[in-house]
């Protein structure tokens, strides 16, 4: 068993607590290039990820890596997520889990 | 003030004699057993700190619930194909666990195959220990396709949470009876001792118990209730001026004065919103 790195549920408001630590997250495909992706988080805001995404990406993908900034991750994972895809419900356990329920995640 | 709970099978009111010896309340967990759950939704985290039960059953306790089965969703990885099994590590964003799909026909496994590490499943399975390493005995594994299945399974996970915590908190009032759930924490049985009024703060969902039963913030709201100011106030207290004045959400201040009148502590005095403390006790 092992918890050693656990990751952050995370949106665009969020990512700020978490800046140096891994973090997870889904956006919004919005602009991709080889190297890096432009996305919108569940929460509307704007999100670099740098990494290489798989091809073909779909409009929603989840990218499990590391905070760089604020509005910045350094992907490891990604995972396309499809193209429907419901973002407020996301939303929502997002800023549950960073709430009174972390210590069910990290 | 002792309180009987539903789920208190060793009360000495109970059985006389004639309940079978798997309902009698033969192990102080019993305080706290409700049947087994179906398949439990759950962390990885919740599953590493998870306790252990006792008895032979050898099930874990989340939240103060037995559980032998729990569904879990997570990514694949180092996967392994053996003639006997398929094993592989489900990494949830909270931890990883090892799973292990015992193979009887090869043609149980097919499913399995074609996993690449970082592939997202449900797996449903049975929890045990191994060399001291906790283990999903998996009998199912299926791929997700649907995404919004992650959103929902982690919803899930907070949702049995806070059901427990909630009924556990309600159902161990009057205990004497130890707790085996590990976030509930309070430092003396029910009855003897006396110890500290241990406050809680209210983001807190461990609630911690001071001498009589009740609960820190249950007993908040008695003592405003019981302040000489209030007890005067013949129209009594609108759970509205409660919910300000401590600073809680009103259907805390809600689940409060429910328990507090079913004790006989507090009553409604012009309406069900209005209330009042018993004097004289």
């Amino acid at each position: 068993m092992d918890t050693s790195s656990p990751a952050a549920f995370v949106n665009g408001g969020l990512l700020r607590m978490h800046v140096g630590r891994k973090v997870r997250t889904v956006i919004q495909v919005t602009r991709s290039d080889a190297g890096s992706v432009m996305g919108k988080s569940t929460d509307g805001c704007q999100l670099v990820v740098r990494g290489s995404p798989p091809a073909p990406l779909t409009s929603y993908v989840e990218v499990i890596g590391v905070a760089e900034n604020e509005s910045s991750i350094r992907a490891e994972l990604w995972t396309n997520f499809g193209d429907s895809f419901d973002a407020s419900n996301y939303d929502q356990l997002c800023q549950l889990a960073n709430g009174e329920l972390k210590h069910l995640f990290l | 003030m002792f309180s009987s709970s539903q789920f208190e099978d060793s009360s000495p009111l109970a059985g006389g004699g004639f309940m079978s010896s798997q309902l009698g309340g033969s192990t102080p967990s019993s305080a706290r057993i409700r049947d087994m759950q179906g398949l439990v939704p759950a962390t990885v985290k919740q599953i590493s700190e998870a306790s252990q039960s006792g008895d032979e059953k050898s099930s874990f306790i989340i939240d103060g619930v037995d559980v032998a089965n729990v569904t879990v969703v997570g990514m694949v990885f180092n996967k392994n194909s053996r003639s006997s099994d398929v094993r592989f590590h489900l990494d949830d964003g909270t931890g990883r666990i090892e799973c292990i799909r015992w193979v009887t026909e090869r043609l149980d496994t097919g499913d399995l195959d074609a996993l690449e590490d970082g592939t997202y499943v449900r797996v449903n399975g049975h929890l045990q220990t191994f060399q001291s390493k906790r283990q999903l005995n998996a009998f199912s594994v299926r791929l997700v396709t649907n995404f919004d299945e992650v959103t929902c399974h982690y919803l899930e996970c907070i949702h049995f949470h806070l059901q427990n915590s909630k009924v556990q908190s309600k159902a161990d009032e009057g205990s004497v009876l130890a707790s085996q759930a590990p976030d509930l924490s309070f430092s003396t049985p029910v009855r003897g001792a006396s110890n500290g009024h241990h406050l809680a703060s209210t983001n807190d969902f461990s609630m911690q118990y001071n001498d009589d039963g009740l609960k820190s913030f249950d007993k908040l709201v008695l003592n405003y209730l019981q302040q000489p100011s209030n007890i005067d106030r013949e129209m009594g207290i609108h759970v509205d001026e409660l919910s300000q004045q401590l600073k809680s959400p009103l259907e805390k201040i809600k689940d409060a004065i429910e328990f507090l009148e079913r004790e006989g502590l507090v009553y409604s005095s012009i309406d069900d919103y209005h209330y009042k403390a018993v004097e004289g006790l």
